[in-house]
């Protein structure tokens, strides 16, 4: 019975200790933020809850999806960091309000060529970029011969590097790699197109033998598995800085070119702390903070600058391929091409 | 009785151990890594402590899932224990039904039963955060104290039970002071698993909270690409905490033991 | 004894509430169409349909077949300790239970992570491998990979049931066998085993259930090919948003397994004994 009472008395403890820990906090004003995991420098949480005196609330996701899923079940934030094919959808079914572009005073910040570029939200309605990048290749070069690099996506499928390759386990950056190697569109709703990336995909399954992977790719590159994975720009930068034997390349082809923004929800109320929060995000030294600590492109120019002058000096990966014909953003898809590429996605790896 | 080799079973119980705690000693290796990779070891640093102790997420989500976990395993065992014992005195129909509805949280995939749940609170405008998320950790929790719990009651001599309540022990005396006792390894174990399920738990505990509650599960999962060592610091704390709490618990009492009996001893001479 | 029949009720209520009520949601999920707002929902058995491609039925197989083995060699290696662990003092029992219980409570990817570094290709053991002059193996994205992680992560579930069947087995029993003159192997199987198999049904039914629906291990040390049927799943309710269809291939997985369930039960009963 005495070690009952001695459990109970810990139980007790702890709830009481869980109770004032999540009691405590500032006062009045709250924002609730849901950005995507380790994709933010804490610090500048706390630095922006003592100069707003504001309560931050703050909530990660490991995918767009699982971002989405939540607003489904009716959860509420005020700020929202997704990418933008989900923006895209977002603003489609109406759950995004517009930006108050006259509070951003640091709005000037942003690179010209960033804002351009944003079929998404073509006039900056409702997003204020966060970061941004590009999809290629990271090879290993004491294996890779430099020479190949010119077949562009079909390098994936020099059988030279069978048994070498890591693709993404996502039939969305998949199906990208393939129609882009075919010449095609990536947002393309042909169905005459997608079947021909599909047996591109499957022939390269069969030829190359590559493992489907998730983000242990990072690791595995890191450690000099295998010869060469496609991955996103920024992570392939932080790849370079850890093993000096890679390098990142984008193919001619054209690739996808991806931006992260900051957007507002339809129910936030206290919209003026949201637009201050943005605002912070975009001030030179808080951009270039959250920059080293996350390791990708910022769009705010000076962190930009600074970076690829100093931590990333000689790494082309840090720099995202700007202007190119063929490089594309996501688009929105219909929930029926989603099941349908879905299912496509699974007849090439369930073999 | 004949007395069994020790040899083979020690060595056996290594070998097992070694498995078990070979992938923990790596991953307390790379709590002291210099670099944040969870796979490849650059050096010895101290950083991830660092952070670690800086984390305010980290320490709540410490917090959270501790407590979570205490009062599921807590609450679980309690109803889990009470039902595997009525269950053994129900008619074998509703038995039946009862012990495959009870499988069925073990069984689905954690997305159903997360989607599932995600949907019961949302349709009841549940406010989601702490009570949520624990209400549907004893939910899955339950499960496997009745299934540890019930194989022992099955066991259980009714007799025993009947004769304390005839010789005028209560209901509730014959419960906690008869068939409780016989029953305990059964709730041993069921307490075991609750609260490793519920202390690890992500896909549920991720879709049935919100506002700010967060455990270490959805955390690490969170994390993803920029996974870092700062967790396995965590991890490594914990089981030191663990090992030096079993050590004082083993070890203290027997020397204590030693010291009486050796006083006893000389009290003898 | 009759007394503690109504002590189910509170778990009556409470199972039909959280476990009954979501359950009908996904049944209701599976036989009807128009997303996943319930507001203009269509009934079809489209789902059910789309299910009998054979690149489903293959996905099923595998997993079927991975839970299998899992569960085979848990049933193994778990047996063996949970009857070695039973064979010290009740004091030590407990410590050594705790042990086995104890790395359970490291987060599983953490777990996963370090079974990647030492079996990758530049990991612990290979570099080992190749200091010792025997070259370096590939064990990554094997099936080797991948049912090493989940023996490692599921045979605690094995051993804690077994240990408690055989934890408080009457001594008496077994010495009755040996005065009766049998043999330690015949005592073995006649008597400890006999008595021990509520425990182990209790074990197989928790592996093999957690096994078959498990993915993260999988994923991580086979690779993205290895799509099983919990990665079939959690694809379709989140990334691919058809709830309609995951909850069809989870409706099936639970008839199936509750088949299976009931078919180890009927064997449980005409072998151990109801008692």
């Amino acid at each position: 019975m005495k070690k009952i009472r001695r459990a109970a008395a810990c139980l007790l403890a702890s709830v009481l200790l869980a109770a004032t820990l999540s009691g405590c906090g500032g006062s009045g004003r709250v924002l609730k933020v849901y950005n995507a995991g380790e994709y933010i420098d804490k610090s500048l949480i706390n630095e922006f809850e003592r100069k707003y005196d504001c309560t931050v609330i703050y909530e990660t996701f490991d995918s767009n999806e699982s971002m989405y899923t939540k607003l489904m079940s009716g959860e509420e934030y005020d700020i929202l960091i997704p990418s933008d094919y989900m923006i895209e959808r977002l603003i489609r079914e109406d759950y995004l309000q517009p930006i108050n572009w006259d509070l951003l005073t640091n709005a000037g910040n942003l690179m010209d060529s960033v804002m351009e570029n944003a079929a998404y939200d073509e006039e900056h309605i409702y997003t204020v970029p966060y970061f941004w990048g590009t999809v290629g290749i990271i090879y290993d070069t004491t294996i890779v011969n430099e020479a190949d690099l010119s077949q562009g996506w079909n390098l994936l499928r020099n059988t030279d590097y069978a048994g070498e390759i890591y693709m993404y386990d996502s039939e969305r950056d998949s199906f990208m790699v393939a129609l882009k190697a075919l010449g095609y569109s990536m947002n393309t709703t042909d169905t005459a197109q997608l079947e021909e990336a599909y047996d591109w995909l499957v022939a390269q399954r069969d030829a190359m033998e590559p493992v489907y992977v998730g983000d242990d790719v990072i690791d595995n590159m890191i450690s000099g598995n295998k010869a060469m994975a496609v991955v996103y720009s920024g992570d392939a930068a932080y790849m370079i800085t850890e093993n000096r034997n890679l390098n990142y390349f984008t193919p001619e082809e054209g690739t996808n070119i991806w931006y992260d923004c900051m957007v507002i929800t339809k129910n936030c109320t206290d919209t003026e702390l949201a637009h201050q929060f943005i605002n912070f995000m975009l001030e030179d030294e808080n951009a270039l903070k959250n920059s080293e600590a996350v390791g990708y492109s910022s769009p705010v120019e000076s962190a930009f600058e600074e970076m690829r002058e100093t931590v990333y000096e000689g790494i082309s990966a840090y720099e995202p391929r700007f202007g190119h014909p063929s490089d594309e953003v996501f688009g929105y898809q219909e929930t029926e091409l989603k099941k349908y590429l879905a299912d496509l996605w699974t007849k090439v790896t369930a073999y | 009785m004949k007395k069994r080799k020790k040899g083979f079973p020690i060595l056996y119980i290594v070998l097992c151990f070694l498995f078990f705690y070979v992938p923990i000693l790596v991953m307390m290796v790379f709590s002291f890594n210099s670099s944040r990779s969870l796979t490849r070891f650059e050096g010895f640093s101290l950083h991830w402590y660092e952070q670690l102790l800086a984390d305010s997420e980290i320490m709540g989500a410490v917090s959270v899932s501790v407590s979570i976990a205490a009062l599921a395993t807590l609450i679980s065992t309690v109803l889990g224990t009470l039902t595997a014992i009525g269950l053994s005195k129900t008619r074998r129909v509703l038995k039946e039904w009862l012990l495959n509805v009870n499988n069925l949280p073990i069984m689905n995939p954690d997305i159903v039963t997360a989607i599932g749940l995600m949907i019961l609170f949302s349709s009841m405008k549940f406010d989601k955060g702490y009570m949520t998320m624990l209400l549907s950790h004893v939910l899955f929790c339950t499960p496997y104290v009745i299934t540890s719990v019930y194989p022992k009651v099955r066991q259980f001599d009714d007799s025993l039970a009947n004769a304390a309540m005839d010789l005028g022990a209560s209901p509730f005396q014959t419960l906690t002071k008869v068939i409780v006792p016989c029953i305990k390894p059964g709730i041993f174990a069921g307490m075991l698993l609750a609260f490793t399920m519920s202390f690890d738990d992500f896909v549920i505990s991720y879709f049935v909270t919100g506002n700010g509650v967060q455990n270490i599960s959805i955390i690490v999962y969170n994390m993803t690409k920029r996974t870092n060592p700062t967790i396995n610091a965590l991890s490594t704390i914990v089981i030191v905490v663990i090992l030096v709490a079993l050590l004082i618990g083993n070890v203290v009492p027997m020397l204590a033991n030693k010291k009486k009996n050796g006083r006893l001893k000389e009290e003898e001479r | 004894m009759r007394h503690f029949k109504s002590l189910i009720r509170p778990y009556l209520v409470w199972s039909f509430l959280l476990i009954i009520i979501p359950l009908l949601l996904i049944v209701l999920y599976s036989v009807t169409t128009g997303g996943n707002s319930l507001l203009n929902i269509q009934f079809t058995l489209d789902n059910f349909k789309k299910i009998a491609d054979p690149i489903y039925r293959q996905v099923f197989l595998r997993s079927l077949k991975i839970g299998l083995i899992t569960t085979l060699i848990c049933l193994l290696l778990g047996y063996t300790l949970a009857y070695v662990i039973s064979g010290f003092r009740e004091r030590t029992q407990t410590t050594l239970i705790l042990f086995v219980t104890i790395p359970m409570w490291i987060n599983t990817l953490l777990r996963t992570y370090a079974w990647i570094s030492l079996l990758s290709d530049n990991g612990v053991i290979n570099s080992f491998l190749s200091r010792l002059g025997i070259g370096r193996m590939s064990i990554m994205y094997t099936d080797f990979a991948v049912i090493l992680g989940m023996v490692c992560d599921l045979l605690p579930f094995m051993v804690i049931p077994i240990h408690t069947a055989l934890a408080k087995m009457d001594k008496s029993l077994i010495e009755a066998s040996y005065d009766l003159g049998a043999n330690r192997r015949q005592t073995f199987w006649k008597v400890t085993f006999k008595l021990s198999i509520p425990g182990v049904i209790n074990g197989l039914t928790m592996v093999f259930l957690l096994s078959i629906s498990t993915f993260v291990i999988p994923k991580l040390l086979g690779g993205g090919q290895y799509v099983l049927i919990g990665n079939l799943i959690e694809k379709q309710f989140i990334s691919v948003g058809d709830w309609n269809f995951g909850s069809a291939i989870s409706l099936i997985l639970a008839v199936a397994i509750l088949i299976m369930i009931w078919a180890t039960k009927k064997i449980d009963t005409s072998e151990g004994g109801e008692r």
